[in-house]
């Protein structure tokens, strides 16, 4: 079988989206959204050269939707009703349809809520060839309101790797890369993007 | 481009089911309401406002219960009773080699409500805002000592989980994985539904010309997997899934269901069947109108014309979010075990264009493999195939 490549990283934080130059409805995202969003871009793969429906996306939401979730209910009274759109980000899958309508992505998909878990299930679909590369994200979003509710520190992040059958890239997956903030932290440089 | 042979993994197998419904705790009472076909669909007075679009809901736990952790309840009452039905089975095994998938959307939602409105909150509801707080503490009551995960993936979930269950045992990390779906009725998510004008003022009516939405409902459902050799007798095993995204738009499904036919045919593709050897399909069947229309056209896709019988569940049990795609498989199971096809509540006139084998009502049947669908937003479908062992 074709060796497991890491064929790109990236890692973004909050700072870094007034850079995103990502078309008119990135505004309208959850703030989770547009920082996996923005990762993603970053991670320069071209989709045209891939099979977009032999390519799958993998999650790992940190927080869960819990940020989102606060600021959703905290407007139900809002006249008109809370927001519709805002709503459908409640729920801690939804930047994996953002990644898949912006890029035509068809293949399967997987989110976990809290540990990051997902390289693991990427891995997994390569291997068994449920999926020939896969974008998998991490992504930590505790807003301030938030924290004071779960007891951590506030904090907006996504990290990203591209892991593919065969090919080149930063070098080959090895059995103890399991955790993708991690990973993308020994592969990036300083300006997030290897 | 696979693995030179992966029939060489083992077989999965489903040895224990546990839940608790809009038609009351436990599978028995699940099952008896399917033969009967019966609805556990009805109004709900806290919902009984101009700021839902319907008080008919499909309430698990009574509305006075006052509890501020309810996905805590029905997540392990379900579990409970799945390990139950397990039994020295599991009881054989080391803890650290048995391993717990959850699969929700919002876990214990009721007490983020609670917390952003300042009312107050017991610590572990408030701990079970957080999935994976809630997911670790069911595996430490039911003394879970091996991986645990909190998987989140819209309505489909439930399929999602339990094909991670199945990965988790054919990859070695466990012997046996108790497979957990969860989401409660709250005021939040009734919200959010009215906001998006997704329900039926009337209730539930999958396929049906007149449908206008979903029903919002709750479960907690639970499965006990185990490697198939390991199973005391002849069980349903897991044959095959595929998921598949629509990447067309974050709320409404694709109009064509090409989405959904890629996950079918990549389920088929893992279970090594042709469509003619599928012998039912228990369907997502939301009951909104584009979602309905577009799995129709998916089976079409897939299936032709034949008349393939098709049924769908949330006419009698609400849309269970997290749940639904446990609690479904388990109607599959218990149909494929009793020979007995489940009915459509809800249904009475079908759509132009609904399936042609749409059941009604329920009836005997020989069901060899049983395909479950279920797809959600963000453009998630999932499908998942059922055989006996």
């Amino acid at each position: 079988m074709d060796n497991l490549i890491i064929a790109a990283a990236s890692r973004v934080s909050e700072a870094d989206l007034p850079m995103a130059r990502l078309g008119k409805r990135f505004g309208r995202l959850d703030l989770a959204s547009q920082l996996v969003l923005l990762a993603v871009e970053m991670l320069g793969i071209d989709f045209d050269t891939q099979r977009r429906d032999r390519v799958g996306i993998c999650l790992a939401a940190r927080a869960g939707s819990l940020a989102t979730d606060l600021e959703f209910w905290r407007g139900r009274d809002a006249v008109g009703g809370p927001s519709p759109t805002l709503f459908a980000y409640t729920l801690p899958s939804m930047a994996i349809g953002e990644i898949a309508i912006r890029h035509r992505l068809t293949g399967p998909n997987l989110c976990v809520v809290g540990s990051d878990v997902v390289l693991a299930g990427a891995v997994d679909w390569l291997r068994r060839g449920e999926a020939e590369a896969c974008v998998c994200v991490a992504c930590e979003v505790v807003t301030p309101a938030l924290a004071g509710l779960i007891g951590v520190p506030p904090v907006a992040t996504a990290a990203a790797v591209y892991v593919q059958r065969g090919g080149v890239g930063l070098r080959v997956w090895e059995e103890n890369d399991r955790d993708i903030a991690s990973l993308c932290a020994v592969l990036c440089g300083h300006n997030g993007r290897n | 481009m696979r693995e030179p042979d992966p029939t060489s993994r083992p077989s999965v197998a489903v040895v224990g089911c546990g839940a608790w419904t809009a038609v009351g705790p436990g599978v028995s009472a699940l099952w008896s309401a399917v033969r009967a076909h019966a609805s556990g669909l009805c109004p709900d007075r806290r919902f009984d406002s101009p700021r839902f679009q319907s008080a008919i809901v499909g309430a698990a736990l009574q509305d006075d219960t006052g509890s501020d952790d309810p996905a805590f309840l029905l997540a392990t009452e379900a579990l409970g009773e799945a390990r139950a039905q397990a039994g020295d089975l599991l009881a054989s095994l080391p803890a650290a080699r048995i391993g717990l998938v959850l699969s929700t959307t919002k876990a214990n939602v009721t007490a983020l409500e609670r917390l952003a409105e300042g009312r107050p909150c017991s610590d572990p509801a408030r701990r079970h805002i957080q999935g994976d707080l809630l997911a670790a503490d069911l595996a430490r009551v039911h003394a879970v000592q091996g991986p645990v995960q909190c998987v989140s993936v819209a309505c489909i979930s439930g399929l999602v989980a339990i094909v991670q269950g199945v990965r988790m045992i054919q990859g070695g990390a466990a012997d046996a994985v108790c497979v957990v779906g969860v989401d409660v009725l709250s005021a939040f998510v009734v919200a959010g539904f009215t906001a998006l004008k997704a329900i039926d003022p009337e209730g539930c009516r999958p396929f049906d010309r007149d449908r206008r939405g979903l029903s919002p409902g709750e479960a907690g459902a639970a499965v006990v997997l185990v490697r198939a050799d390991r199973a005391p007798r002849p069980a349903i095993v897991i044959r095959g899934w595929g998921g598949s995204n629509d990447a067309n738009h974050v709320t409404g499904p694709s109009r064509d269901g090409s989405g959904l036919a890629q996950a079918i045919r990549c389920a088929l593709e893992t279970a090594r069947l042709r469509p003619d050897e599928i012998d039912h399909v228990h369907a997502h069947g939301t009951g909104t109108p584009y979602n309905d229309a577009m799995e129709a056209l998916a089976l079409r896709t897939v299936f032709g014309e034949a008349g393939l019988s098709v049924n769908g569940s949330k006419g009698m049990l609400g849309h269970t979010l997290g749940a639904a795609g446990v609690v479904e498989t388990i109607v599959c199971l218990r149909a494929m075990e009793e020979g007995w096809l489940p009915g459509t509540p809800g249904l009475v006139t079908p759509a132009e264009g609904a399936p042609s084998g749409l059941v009604r009502e329920p009836r005997p049947a020989t069901l060899n493999h049983v395909l479950k669908l279920n797809t959600g937003f963000g453009g998630a479908n999932g499908a998942l195939i059922l055989g006996h062992g």
